[in-house]
């Protein structure tokens, strides 16, 4: 079977902060309840100007299933790995919880789940995708900020949208190559 | 027309429920949280261990988006939405995410409860259905027999489930309904009716040009306006937005104006003003379809851009320009009119004004202007109350000048029966609203509660209000019940259904069983208007409708059309008066109130003082939702926002407590010092500093804005007006 390499389109300028996807994720792969848990977020920009004359962005983020990935590096036990599709995962019975790829992580992609004793992450919600469904974030968004979808498949959404728009990446000068694709 | 089924088929007791425990193997499917529960000894049925997935409304706020709930192992483990549902996008925001946590919540209302010690102290001992329904049953012919039936008052919000109890207090005979609409949508759907004879939709999806003023769409969720407003066609789009503050709405505006709290009808007053004076109506339209455009031309002439200015901060230039613009993309611009209550108390003339606008622009039934609602008409279920002797009128009558009948206005009402005049009402039976945090002057409804003889809440959680009644019922919740098929009607109307996803937990039973239970102990002519199951009542709802019960079966939601159809009202009557719409209002001039809107400034802010106003937020719904585990997550407590300029001259930080105070209390939370909110302006997020201990997550946590803002009204529709509140802010 051809691989595939799963990615994220995001348009943060249709975020509108209202964190369904915040929620809907925490439920969808049990999260532990507390601000410090989560799998995704959306961040606050910081506010542009004076007041009148103000502006703020917001931006979602998780896991950039980076194709460099700085926490599989530093992964004493291997319970970090890169699933054939692109998609990072952590094996639960693996993790000895040394958070060495939590410091490594430089998008803050990580926590330590309390409850699994080891550290947990986004994962394009596997548990629905390899059925044919949508990550759990993708699916309740409001204003469907978040694409999913094979950048190896040039007819998806997520190939066109990056033919057709300028995009970016976050901190590109880390090396880490990462697969969510923000809209300018 | 008489109910279709037969009698017989009566007292059978539906969804009722016996008690089993769970066992253990299901226990370790489920969350942390839910295993806690049950290790808590609380028993309940789980007696369908089946997987399944069942579509179902969502019932966090008041939009009932479309949900399918994935049950497993009898435990709902996530509410996903509804793809196919129509009116909200197919999306599913954070409050319906968290709906899990409704069911699962460890404050629940768990059984039924009679109050042990004094009012307010909190205690309660657990009562069996039978003697819990006994003694409001007792309490409720005590009452009829010692003050008349009109003693009672039956406070309730909306819900699938509220007719039942609508209908219940008018067969007891009580003319005395206080619902929300007071506190909420009363003054808009009077200056708009007032107008169109209808409040209308603004189609915002096809709308080039939007205005907002005060309507937060990207926090205060409207399916699918806040969706639609952010789904413009290739940045044609421009939306206005005038608010004190810059929130989410904000940040994604085309153009953002702080204005003048209360100023409003001055911007609109100005922008018909340049519409009118330089010709930019549509003309056509106005001497086809209006009334009175003659009498708005001389009235609006002294509302010029520049005086507008003085009035709401906003440069002259810019009022003009909008004007033009708003009017250029005709009839494809709307005036938003928002969902809200009241601001100031001159709202039912703000709505008009904004109705005018929008009427001389002709956008009216057109596409991306206000579009009439149509709705699927459902079979309707007739029931016979009682007739009862020397039931006085409502207790509120006279006081608005277009008081509903069925709503009343809160302000009004709950001032007389403080003052005993005209009568006495000394029963409060309460479903599902929860005034002690909902409305204004939070002493005051403690003091209408205070002389109650007798409190029962409906309810499914230990909220203020409950924590101050005699009795309190549980009721099951949205998740767990079955609730009549609804018709949402707008531009796009759908049926919905809910449908229950797991047995109702505890001791909880669904509204209309406990209506049921109390009527059959009152009289059997009252518990005829309920004799039927719920079953029965959703099979007469879908008579001769085999589409929409297969539609819901196989997508849960129904709809006809999936595009607007607009123009259907030219060339007929609307509902006013004169059939058209009326920018003169001869009703009002008839009433002595201002035919056309005349604008009064608002009081001048005191020196030292700041306004306080009000604002919702994309996590919050109302006062019910803040105890929520997965929203106090995303917004543990409420913080006073105040000017970061201001907090600088008067030597205040980010993050200290400060004591807020105003004519009626002083509440204690943090300060948010921010560039986002206007120097005269401070703001407090509703639900928070709540009373009672039942609610774990709240308790002991920031303040209350209920028990600061004045309960000021507007006389015309009897809203409630709330940004009419001075506060003086003292480091704590």
């Amino acid at each position: 079977m051809k691989t595939k390499r799963f990615a994220m389109v995001l348009d943060s300028s249709k975020c509108i902060d209202c964190k369904a996807c915040t929620v809907a994720c925490k439920i969808e792969n049990k999260v532990p309840m507390g601000q410090d848990n989560y799998r995704n977020w959306v961040a606050e920009g910081p506010l542009r100007g004076k007041f009148p004359d103000l502006g703020q962005s917001f931006q979602p983020g998780q896991c950039m299933q980076c194709a460099n990935t700085p926490c599989d590096h530093v992964c004493p036990t291997g319970a970090t790995r890169v699933n054939r599709d692109g998609i990072v995962l952590v094996d639960d019975h693996k993790c000895i919880g040394c958070k060495y790829c939590i410091t490594a992580c430089p998008y803050n992609a990580r926590y330590y789940n309390e409850v699994t004793g080891a550290v947990d992450k986004c994962t394009f919600c596997v548990q629905r995708i390899y059925r044919g469904r949508q990550p759990a974030c993708v699916e309740t968004c409001p204003t469907k900020v978040r694409v999913f979808g094979d950048l190896n498949d040039r007819n998806s959404e997520v190939s066109r949208l990056l033919v057709k728009h300028a995009y970016k990446v976050e901190k590109p000068e880390m090396g880490t190559d990462p697969f969510l694709f923000y809209i300018i | 027309m008489t109910i279709a089924f037969s009698k017989k088929l009566s007292r059978r007791n539906f969804l009722l429920a016996s008690s089993c425990a769970i066992g253990a193997g299901s226990v370790a499917m489920m969350g942390s949280r839910y295993r806690a529960l049950a290790a808590s000894k609380h028993v309940f049925e789980l007696d369908d261990l089946a997987n399944r997935d069942v579509f179902t409304s969502c019932g966090m706020c008041v939009n009932k988006c479309g949900v399918i709930a994935r049950v497993r192992n009898g435990v709902i483990e996530k509410l996903d939405p509804n793809p196919h549902f129509l009116k909200s996008r197919g999306m599913l925001c954070a409050r319906g995410n968290a709906g899990l946590d409704t069911v699962y919540s460890p404050d629940r209302i768990k059984y039924p409860m009679i109050r042990t010690g004094e009012r307010g102290d909190g205690k309660f001992r657990q009562a069996s259905w039978e003697e819990a329904l006994d003694l409001v049953a007792k309490n409720l012919q005590d009452l009829a027999e010692k003050y008349t039936r009109a003693g009672t008052v039956f406070v309730s919000t909306e819900g699938y489930q509220e007719h039942f109890f609508t209908t219940f207090a008018e067969c007891y005979g009580s003319p005395n309904t206080l619902r929300h609409p007071s506190l909420c949508l009363a003054s808009n759907i009077q200056g708009f009716g007032a107008t169109y004879g209808t409040n209308p939709t603004p189609d915002v999806l096809n709308a080039d040009y939007l205005i907002m003023s005060g309507a937060n769409r990207s926090e205060a969720l409207i399916t699918p306006d806040s969706i639609d407003m952010l789904t413009g066609e290739g940045g044609k789009r421009k939306v206005v937005y005038l608010d004190p503050r810059f929130t989410k709405t904000a940040a994604k505006a085309t153009e953002w104006f702080p204005i003048r709290a209360g100023s409003d009808m001055a911007f609109i007053l100005a922008m018909t003003n340049v519409i009118v004076t330089e010709g930019l109506y549509a003309k056509q339209f106005v001497a086809d379809m209006t009334i009175g455009f003659d009498e708005l031309k001389t009235h609006i002439e002294q509302y010029t851009p520049e005086w507008a200015e003085a009035e709401c901060d906003i440069p002259a230039a810019d009022i003009r320009r909008i004007a033009r613009e708003f009017a250029a993309a005709a009839p494809r611009a709307v005036y938003y009119q928002g969902r809200r209550s009241s601001f100031f108390d001159n709202d039912t003339q703000m709505r008009r004004a904004m109705a005018i606008l929008n009427g001389v622009i002709g956008n009216w039934d057109q596409p991306g202007g206000m579009v009439p609602n149509s709705s699927i008409v459902l079979e309707r279920h007739d029931y016979l109350a009682p007739w009862y002797d020397g039931v006085p009128p409502r207790l509120d009558s006279g006081s608005a000048s277009y008081l509903s009948e069925k709503d009343g206005s809160w302000k009004y009402f709950r001032d007389r029966v403080i003052e005993g005049k005209p009568y006495p009402v000394k029963g409060m039976m309460i479903y599902k609203q929860n005034p002690l945090v909902s409305v204004a002057n939070r002493q005051k409804t403690l003091e209408m509660m205070e002389q109650m003889e007798f409190i029962c809440t409906i309810d499914i959680t230990m909220n203020d209000t409950a924590y101050y009644s005699d009795v309190i019922l549980p009721e099951a919740t949205y998740l767990e019940r079955l609730d009549p098929i609804e018709s949402l009607g707008g531009i796009l109307p759908v049926v919905t259904t809910r449908e229950p996803c797991i047995k109702p937990m505890y001791e909880s039973k669904p509204n209309l069983w406990i209506i049921q239970q109390l009527s059959k102990r009152l009289d059997d002519e009252i518990y005829a208007s309920f004799d039927f199951t719920m079953e029965e009542y959703r099979h007469h709802q879908l008579r001769n409708r085999p589409d929409i019960t297969k539609a819901l079966k196989e997508k849960g939601v129904f709809y006809e059309k999936t595009t607007p159809t607009y123009g259907d009202t030219y060339g007929k009557r609307l509902k006013t008066k004169s059939g058209k719409i009326e920018i003169y209002s001869e009703k009002y001039a008839q009433k002595g109130l201002d035919p056309l809107p005349v604008y009064s400034r608002p009081a001048d802010i005191p020196e030292g003082r700041y306004r306080l106003i009000l604002g919702r937020n994309a996590y919050l719904t109302h006062g019910t939702t803040a105890n929520n585990a997965y929203l106090h997550d995303l917004m543990p407590e409420n913080s006073l926002w105040l000017n970061a300029g201001e907090a600088r001259k008067r030597g205040l930080r980010n993050g200290q407590v400060v004591k807020v105070t105003s004519s009626l209390a002083s509440e204690q939370l943090k300060l948010f010092v921010t560039e986002k909110i206007r120097p005269d302006c401070v703001f407090m997020s509703h639900g928070f500093g709540v009373i009672t201990s039942g609610q774990r997550l709240l308790q002991g946590k920031s303040g209350s804005d209920a028990a600061l803002i004045e309960d000021n009204v507007e006389p015309i529709s009897g809203n409630i007006a709330m940004h009419q509140t001075f506060v003086e802010i003292h480091p704590a």
